[in-house]
């Protein structure tokens, strides 16, 4: 921490390494690799290939839906909702799935319900001026409301192979989840550098007041960003489909929490206008890697949900903890 | 709609009388569809049910006052009840075990306030994370498992009736709901609660101890946990890690639907206390009616979202 300060005051050589250090994922980056390096010499099996793309494609889900979530977080809201959002989308799509079977209509099903579903959260948000935590909170509940009505508290298998090609196909030999995530970092990392709505996202969340009197539509902007969390969790729940085979009424309980720690984990700052697509994607992978180097340490599971409250805690204590060392600047 | 509620305010309108007013049509709606409902035995031990959530739902008001929110009520629940289980399983005296559970509450509720004041972050964010870490800790803790061969004068605190009828846990609760409402309405700490709610910047200027308050607060409804995570315990005569999942859905709910806005600003205890009735009458209503539980969430969380929208919308037509 000193050392950026040195650095930025000084304005030495160091200028590539500064500007690294001075990215909001900066701090993840480094302990994901410094995790990477530690669990590569424990274990020999660890660094190879086939267990990293493991890794990443066991993230697929929490990452692409994190990569949503964190334009929400970006315009300073909060979505909470994506794991009741999940298990319905995975009913629909299951549904259309194991009705119709193919590819498409499942997606769409999916992706249809949870625009629709994200949709509410963003009127709710925006026109009924409810604060999003309330919202979403809400419909965290309603939500698996639904899904236990809808299912009647059955379990959905028997889903075709076809459809499950997005959770277990390959395209020259990576894995569809690994190419889905990747691919949707990609676009919203453009996104967010060269599209208005993008650069309006920062606009909302670093300064409300301002954004408004530069004329940005602050309600559409918003909304947007919630409507987007539906369909990234549409898209998800048919990799989740393809991964499981089956929908639980349980499908994606406590999700919601995994996607926030990875957002502020990566370093998007939860009061908004601070961060980026890359930092929801590398603390996704950062979540991945723990609890897969937890199960490698023989830890038992049950303390995922500690080690998950914990790392949420650090991560914004060393965000604020930056800030007042190095200022707003960094 | 403004003439409505200008009809409404000249017929002594106000939301402690609109509240008690769906009550009692809650009451009556529920006795028409089971007459068991508006039987004295079932209405006192429906207060079995909502004391647990009322006594936090107390602390709640006033940190929902103040413009915070404290999300892991629920879980520390669970983590109180696995410290009063587990360390009377490892040979510490009950007595001692509950103390222990209590002090254990408060010092949760204390390490919220501490990531609230000292490093300035939102109270959502700080308790979203305690959340999941004392939920966490109480699985971890017991390993999933039980305890569950308390004494009986354990149950006192649970199941025990008062002259055969009264549930105990109902006057501790009648007791705390008198001792809140006077540090609320009538202490100059009640008016800091509202001071910093109103504007912090401001009343940070007026020398309100904002801190101070803060973890006060904080810590407060972490011994309100704590007693109801007891009074829980006893209930059900077990400790477990998911104890209390979800509880703090019924208690925000009990609160914003007692009138306190989430912005903050304004609530009162009356407020809350009917919030809570209300959703103790529906939600026993409901089980009587033989509706699943599952349905019970979803109708919370519907109920608890039109109650924020009618809060706002109530209060910008007042303005």
């Amino acid at each position: 921490m000193a050392e950026i300060r040195e650095g930025t005051e000084r304005g030495g050589p160091s200028g590539t390494l500064r500007r690294f250090l001075a990215r909001p994922e900066a701090p993840a980056l480094v302990f994901l690799a410094a995790l990477v390096a530690v669990f590569s010499l424990a274990s020999g099996s660890f660094f190879q290939v086939g267990n990293l793309e493991s890794i990443v494609s066991s993230v697929a889900v929490l990452g692409i839906i994190a990569l949503a979530v964190n334009q929400v977080v970006l315009c300073g809201e909060i979505d909470i909702s994506t794991g009741s959002m999940l298990g319905l989308c995975a009913v629909a799509a299951g549904a259309a799935a194991t009705s119709f079977g193919g590819l498409f209509l499942p997606l769409l099903a999916g992706v249809a319900v949870g625009a629709v579903a994200g949709a509410i959260n963003g009127l709710l948000v925006t026109l009924g001026r409810i604060p999003a935590i309330i919202v979403t909170l809400g419909m965290l509940y309603a939500l698996r409301g639904v899904i236990l009505l809808v299912t009647g508290g059955t379990w959905i298998t028997g889903i075709p192979n076809e459809t499950r090609v997005l959770g277990t196909g390959t395209v020259l030999g990576v894995g569809y989840p690994m190419i889905l995530l990747v691919g949707l970092f990609l676009i919203m990392e453009v996104a967010g550098r060269h599209s208005t709505w993008g650069r309006n996202v920062f606009a909302v969340g670093g300064n409300r007041r301002a954004a408004r009197f530069a004329g940005l539509p602050i309600d559409r902007v918003r909304f947007l960003a919630f409507v987007l969390v539906g369909v990234f969790v549409g898209i998800a729940s048919v990799i989740y489909l393809g991964r499981t085979g089956s929908v639980q009424t349980n499908a994606g309980a406590g999700l919601e929490l995994q996607v926030v720690a990875a957002v502020v984990i990566g370093g998007t700052s939860i009061s908004g206008g601070r961060g980026s697509a890359l930092a929801a994607l590398t603390g996704a992978v950062l979540i991945g890697v723990i609890l897969n180097g937890l199960i490698l340490l023989g830890v038992p599971s049950i303390w995922q949900d500690a080690v998950l409250g914990s790392l949420i805690l650090l991560a914004v204590t060393t965000d604020v903890v930056r800030r007042r060392l190095v200022g707003d600047r960094a | 709609m403004s003439a409505a509620v200008a009809t409404l305010r000249r017929v002594g309108f106000s939301r402690e009388m609109v509240l008690l007013a769906v009550l009692i049509m809650l009451v009556v709606v529920m006795a028409l569809i089971e007459p068991l409902f508006l039987s004295v035995g079932n209405l006192l031990n429906t207060s079995r049910f909502f004391v647990e959530v009322g006594l936090m739902a107390l602390g709640m008001t006033l940190i929902i006052i103040t413009g915070g929110i404290d999300l892991s009520v629920g879980s520390n629940l669970a983590l109180v009840s696995v410290a009063v289980g587990f360390s009377f399983a490892a040979g510490l005296p009950l007595p001692l075990a509950i103390l222990f559970g209590l002090v254990v509450g408060v010092a949760a509720g204390f390490f919220n306030s501490v990531f609230i004041t000292f490093l300035d972050l939102h109270p959502l964010v700080v308790t979203l994370g305690t959340f999941a870490l004392f939920q966490g800790l109480a699985y971890g803790l017991s390993g999933a498992q039980a305890v569950s061969n308390f004494p009986a004068w354990f149950a006192y605190f649970g199941q025990a009736y008062l002259l055969n009828v009264v549930p105990g846990q109902l006057i501790i609760f009648v007791v705390a709901v008198a001792v809140v409402w006077v540090i609320l309405a009538r202490t100059s700490f009640g008016r800091y609660v509202y001071a910093i709610g109103n504007n912090e910047e401001a009343a940070r200027f007026s020398g309100v101890p904002i801190r101070r308050v803060k973890i006060a607060l904080y810590s407060g409804i972490g011994l309100l946990v704590g007693m109801a995570a007891v009074i829980y315990t006893s209930r059900v005569s077990t400790a477990r890690g998911d104890s209390g999942l979800g509880l703090e859905l019924d208690v925000i709910s009990a609160v914003v639907l007692g009138g306190a806005s989430i912005y903050g600003g304004s609530g009162t205890i009356g407020g809350t206390v009917l919030g809570v009735l209300i959703i103790a009458t529906l939600r026993n209503g409901l089980i009587l009616a033989g509706v699943p539980s599952t349905w019970q969430l979803f109708i919370l969380g519907i109920l608890l979202l039109v109650a924020v929208f009618l809060n706002e919308f109530f209060r910008k037509t007042e303005e």
